[in-house]
């Protein structure tokens, strides 16, 4: 056993005997025939092997030897602990029994473990999803690409990385080879490339009104920033194009004179001014006019933006290019009411109300290179080209000492001629058909990010695996499945190196590398990877709400209700706050926009900053994009609020529905009145069928009715005033999210350890089951003792026996 | 190789489309030596799935045979009614497992979906099946197209099924669920490349990509022996691919002469009408140029949540479909579906004035299945499943019909007929082929 394994395990006992109920042998005679005693009282009435109630049989389970049937009992553990059965309404066991068989259970269920420790089994070769390729190609050349624009998105069972989801197809193989083509050319140039044309356009439903991402200097507004590859030191045009009605394709916001910068890196290239000019007898609503006069103000309005384009010399490389409007009021940035598209489109038809709107960036597209000097030096050249081969006969050695430097990074482990001969040959065939080396380089890396060693990280049994044994995961291993949890990238030279030289299974090397692994800022990903997918705010950007019933919910809105919560959820991970302020956490991250939809006063400007909040304003559950992703476009839904606090914050998903839903009955309003959500969603606990899962949903659910379907506070729905008084699984009411977010925080533990079952989730790429379950006792009993702080669940999840061991192949 | 009577004008379609684009006929593809009667043409086959069901009263006619009276729904296809199929009382699997997961999978494989958030698996698609044949004959198998990007949703798992299952009807065996591409440009450039569409430097990158192509076979076989006995399910798949990738590079060399219309890629994602318009017209094109026989479209996944406010409507697409009886709701659903059939009738007229080098149409050559996963999405029963078929099937199709079929009769017998049209002799299609009675007769009196 190595020492690793040894310490933890030593540890584990040792917990085990500290916290768990220590049962001996007599005791446990007595206590057992109780429990068994109160199961067939409360339980057994449906979970018995006749009606077999969800799938789960407890009359002839063997509470003595819980090994028979571990999967039951974690099952019945998840459940008592939440005091989600028997169902509200049938008779209950005392709390004390809830205490002491929990317990019991779990403490027998953790002792087997210890004794017999299940990792279970990683697949053996799990492809890099669309977001580790995107990362590992950045982190190993410095090359940026839109992987989503690339490649094939992953099939997803809540989270994206689950080694046995990511499958292969023939589009993704096909998209796999252009995309290494030209990974390898923005790597290493290629000065056979051809002029190209890429654009990149705004959303017309976004406004224009504020300064539109940090990318872009202060006092501007509206345009856009996007990071673009120059592929040669050459000569390119960029072409803006503006705003235009949509009927009638005439720019908009020509009144007035407008200024709009062009820069790269921050350093203007051209500031054009456009607007203005008044060349006809007025604005016109037609192409058709026959006046001659306004015929040429018609030409005028809707070519106005043809001259916008420049031609600049540029460096090969990605840069930042920037196109925005010079904002003309002297007023501090932001003294504005937030406009919503609303108010503002549906009055452009009108031709006096387009004239004088803000014009706006509609796309902006790059083309070139023309008139090519060159490959130029790029960061990507400072990485791959270790050497520089000063004569032929210097080439072929060169060429070998680059491509091991690369391949060791990109296959994540040492590597020998036999990695390394394949690709030498790809580089003389490039080296031969151009007559130059780059071009050999280029070909040989063009192969390397296609080979199954870059695309697959494998992990294999030793040798001398007995089938179905248990083992520790090797150094080589261990420094993937870290870099993959923390960075969703390959290990860097760091990682790599210390467990080439076998360090990674010193306890204080580990610790020592997590802490500085989540330093980095590549553990960014645990936000924008890990915390959008559980939280399902990958679903907010294709949130669209009935612009009748939510007229201010608009791209802008969403947008920012979108960057709060990662803004939230980010400033928890980085500040090594307890998780717990997930739910309860005093302030949140609002601009302007944010601080009226919340009514939070003082706050000014379009910049995102900490702002403290009231009682009822706090935690994920009162975060506007949450209760957005939550509901219909016309309003607010109690179910899919409660399923979405019992999937994700509880880790108690209630079973599916029928398929065969009986039809709600109807419900007649009182003449004259109409229902409330709250009123027509109370019919499901009339029906039983309904009522066994909505019971648990809806109550929950309730609690949030303060929270309209763009998570604004309202008080009142249909003239009547909110009611959001419900209920948990336990039967514990409450009155409000202020209440609710209290209750689910009484046992801080459940929701610790959803958390970190979500988390150990996405760290193993593959779904927890019931054998992880003691795992993840230890690791929320671990982070207890320091307040759940984040990193203590990362290091547990690091140190925990699935995430050290596998199980070989039985 | 195909001789071509003379070059394509520049042209530049497939660009800002609206209402009135239509494909320029491209009689270059005519063989210059085809005189009509001389070629056989090929058999095309699609598949066009809406999701969420179909108002079934709105679209089976009243009455069997062939004095049918054109329902609304059907109503845009009557100038083709000599070459539609109307099927009834074709039953879409069990109607225990989930309606919208169950409905989709099951459309085109005949197999149920297995429950689980990390396993999909159901069985080959019919499509699919056909793909694997044709393609021995062209550069792609298959094209699968969509409209929603649903998999870019997160956590889209429905209930305890992985979204694997909703985001596609394509599997191209029991545990590859198939992408669907909703992006015309990455359909374009899986037709065409992006090498331009002069002979010369297609050829150039087609050699590249052998070169590659070779090299990765090598260390997937390099990696196989690495791993050995250990049996990797994925790392096979990944050979199982390079197969395919080198046929289709194969075929595309034989093609590297044909001539291609001068084409502006498609840039972004227009509105929702002229995406689906565009993605129709891709298929189109896909069909006329030869660059595969198959396609499959999904207007829209189960559960969509897309509004069709181009209709007028507020609410989203699945909730309208579970109207409860409401008329309000179970009129703006029949809207949705008179409205996606009505798309689907302007591709019906293209494909009809898309003539062919024996001077038949396409259409005429064309097997063409539109229909849902579902009979009735409101209670999400699976049985009676909207369906038509159209396109005269290389005259193997007998259209001008309404046929109500023996009730419980299985849709994968539809699939069987097709199947055997397309010159794969079988005798049934997916798991329940005990409850099969062999192919569908598709020329049998109503």
């Amino acid at each position: 056993m190595n020492y690793r394994i040894f310490f933890r395990s030593a540890f584990f006992i040792l917990y085990t005997l500290l916290t768990g109920v220590v049962y001996c042998q007599a005791q446990d005679q007595g206590s057992v025939e109780q429990f068994r005693t109160t199961l067939d009282r409360y339980c057994v009435t449906c979970h018995n092997e006749t009606l077999k109630t969800a799938g789960l049989m407890l009359d002839q389970a063997n509470l003595h030897d819980l090994s028979e049937a571990p999967q039951i009992w974690e099952r019945v553990i998840t459940k008592l602990s939440l005091r989600a059965m028997p169902p509200v309404g049938m008779p209950r066991p005392d709390e004390s029994f809830y205490e002491s068989f929990t317990s019991y259970l779990k403490s027998r269920l953790n002792a087997l473990a210890a004794d017999n420790p299940n990792p279970g089994r990683t697949v053996i070769a799990h492809r890099l999803n669309r977001t580790e390729y995107t990362n590992a190609v950045r982190d190993l050349m410095g090359v940026e690409i839109d992987g989503v624009a690339r490649l094939p998105a992953d099939n997803s069972g809540g989270f994206d990385n689950l080694g046995e989801l990511l499958s292969m197809s023939l589009v993704l193989m096909e998209k796999y080879m252009s995309t290494a083509r030209d990974v390898s050319r923005m790597a290493i140039g290629d000065t056979t490339v051809q002029a190209d044309s890429i654009q990149y356009t705004i959303d017309p439903k976004r406004l224009q009104h504020e300064r539109m991402t940090e990318d872009l200097p202060f006092g501007s507004r509206g345009g856009i920033a996007v990071r673009h590859h120059f592929p040669l030191d050459g000569e390119y045009e960029l072409n803006i194009r503006l705003l235009k009605t949509a009927a009638t394709s005439f720019v908009i916001g020509l009144a007035e004179p407008d200024r709009l910068d062009v820069r790269v890196d921050g350093q203007r290239i051209k500031l054009f001014t456009i607007g203005g000019d008044n060349v006809g007898l007025g604005v016109n609503d037609t192409i058709l006019a026959t006046d001659l006069a306004d015929l040429r103000q018609s030409e005028y309005e809707y070519k106005a933006d043809e001259k916008l384009r420049v031609r600049f010399p540029m460096k090969a490389g990605t840069h930042t290019v920037q196109v925005t409007y010079l904002e003309q009021s002297f007023a501090t940035e932001g003294h504005f009411t937030p406009p919503s598209y609303e108010y503002y489109n549906d009055s452009l038809g009108d031709p006096s109300t387009r004239h004088f709107a803000k014009q706006s960036v509609s796309s902006i597209t790059v083309n070139g290179p023309y008139n090519a000097r060159g490959v130029g030096k790029t960061d990507s050249h400072e990485k791959i080209f270790v050497c520089g081969p000063s004569s032929p006969a210097e080439q072929e050695p060169c060429a070998r000492r680059i491509l091991s430097n690369l391949a060791r990074l990109a296959y994540r482990r040492p590597v020998d001629d036999s990695d390394i001969n394949p690709l030498i040959d790809l580089y003389r065939q490039g080296h031969r058909a151009t007559g130059s080396f780059e071009p050999g380089i280029r070909k040989a890396i063009e192969g390397m990010l296609t080979s199954p060693g870059f695309l697959f990280r494998i992990e294999l049994d030793p040798e001398d695996a007995e089938p179905g044994s248990v083992y520790p995961v090797s150094d080589l291993e261990m420094a993937s499945r870290l870099s993959f949890f923390l960075w969703s990238s390959l290990p860097d030279d760091e990682l790599l190196t210390l467990a080439e030289q076998g360090k990674l299974n010193q306890t204080a090397v580990l610790g020592q590398q997590v802490k500085r692994m989540l330093k980095d800022k590549r553990s960014a990903s645990l936000v924008d990877n890990f915390a959008e997918q559980w939280l399902l705010l990958r679903n907010l950007p294709q949130t669209d709400k009935s612009s009748d019933v939510f007229p201010k919910f608009d791209v802008n809105l969403r947008q920012d209700l979108y960057q709060e919560v990662k803004l939230f959820v980010g400033s928890i991970f980085n500040e090594n706050r307890s998780i717990l302020d997930l739910l309860r956490a005093d302030y949140s991250f609002l601009n302007e926009r944010l601080a009226r939809h919340y009514g939070v006063k003082d706050v000014i400007g379009n910049r995102f900053r900490r702002v403290a909040l009231p009682e009822d304003q706090r935690g994920l559950l009162a975060r506007g994009g949450i209760m957005a992703i939550t509901s219909y476009p016309n309003r607010n839904s109690t179910v899919l609020r409660g399923k979405w606090v019992l999937d994700n914050l509880l880790a108690s998903p209630p079973p599916p529905p029928p398929d065969d839903i009986p039809p709600l009955e109807a419900v007649q309003a009182p003449p004259g009145e109409t229902l409330t959500l709250r009123e027509r969603m109370e019919i499901h606990p009339a029906n039983p069928t309904c009522a066994v899962c909505h019971n648990q949903m809806d109550p929950i659910g309730f609690g949030l009715e303060n929270y309209d379907a763009i998570g604004k506070w309202r008080t009142e729905e249909e003239g009547k005033p909110i009611n959001a008084s419900g209920r948990l699984p336990s039967g514990v009411e409450f009155e409000g999210p202020a209440e609710l977010q209290v209750a689910l925080l009484k046992d801080p533990e459940i929701f610790v350890s959803a958390f970190t079952q979500k988390l150990l989730t996405y760290a193993l790429g593959r779904p927890v089951e019931y054998y992880d379950m003691p795992a993840v006792r230890e690791i929320v009993a671990g982070a207890s003792r320091n307040d759940f702080r984040f990193s203590t669940i990362v290091s547990g999840i690091v140190d925990s026996i699935p995430f050290q061991m596998r199980r070989a192949e039985p | 190789m195909i001789i071509f009577k003379k070059s394509i004008p520049r042209r530049t379609f497939l660009r800002g489309l609206g209402a009135s684009v239509a494909l320029p006929m491209l009689d270059a593809m005519i063989p210059a030596l085809a005189r009509p009667g001389d070629v056989k043409m090929p058999l095309r086959v699609g598949y066009i799935y809406t999701a969420n069901g179909i108002i079934r009263e709105r679209f089976q006619p009243a009455t069997a045979g062939s004095n049918y009276e054109m329902t609304d729904i059907l109503k845009p296809w009557e100038p083709y009614r000599d070459q539609l199929l109307v099927l009834s009382n074709l039953n879409n699997g069990n109607d225990k497992v989930n309606g919208h997961v169950g409905g989709c999978t099951t459309y085109l494989t005949g197999v149920a979906p297995n429950k689980s958030l990390s396993d999909a698996r159901a069985g080959i698609s019919v499509d699919q099946v056909i793909a694997r044949k044709f393609a021995e004959e062209t550069p792609l198998g298959s094209l699968q197209l969509c409209i929603e990007n649903a998999a870019e949703r997160a956590g889209q798992a429905e209930d305890g099924y992985s979204a694997a299952y909703t985001n596609t009807v394509c599997w191209g065996g029991p545990t590859t669920p198939l992408p669907m591409e909703a992006r015309p440009r990455e359909v374009f450039e899986r037709l065409f490349g992006d090498a331009g569409t002069d002979p010369a430097a297609r050829q150039a990158r087609i050699h590249d990509q052998k070169s590659i192509l070779d090299f990765v076979k090598e260390e997937a076989k390099r990696y196989k022996k690495k791993l050995g006995a250990a049996d990797s399910a994925k790392l096979s798949e990944f050979t199982d691919t390079l197969r395919d990738v080198e046929l289709g590079l194969q075929k595309a060399e034989e093609k590297v002469d044909m001539e291609l219309p001068d084409m502006k890629r498609p840039m972004g994602i227009p509105e929702h009408e002229d995406h689906i318009r565009l993605m129709y017209d891709l298929m189109l094109l896909a069909f006329q140029t030869d660059m595969t026989r198959v396609g499959v479209f999904m207007l829209a996944r189960e559960f969509s949540e897309q509004v069709y406010t181009q209709l007028g409507h507020q609410d989203p697409y699945h909730p309208l479909t579970h109207h409860r009886g409401d008329p309000v709701r179970k009129r703006q659903a029949g809207e949705i579906d008179m409205y996606h059939a009505k798309l689907f009738g302007e591709f019906l007229a293209k494909m009809k004035a898309t003539k062919e080098a024996d001077g038949s149409s396409l259409l005429d050559n064309s097997i063409l299945v539109y229909g849902a996963g579902m009979g009735d999405g409101d209670i999400h029963s699976k049985w009676n499943v909207p369906i038509a078929v159209l396109g005269g099937g290389r005259g193997t199709l007998k259209g001008g019909r309404h046929i109500v079929y023996k009730e419980g009769t299985l849709l994968t017998d539809l699939h069987v007929a097709i199947l055997n049209k397309a010159g794969i002799p079988t005798e049934s299609f997916g798991e329940d082929s005990g409850r099969s009675n062999g192919e569908l007769d598709l020329s049998r009196p109503a």
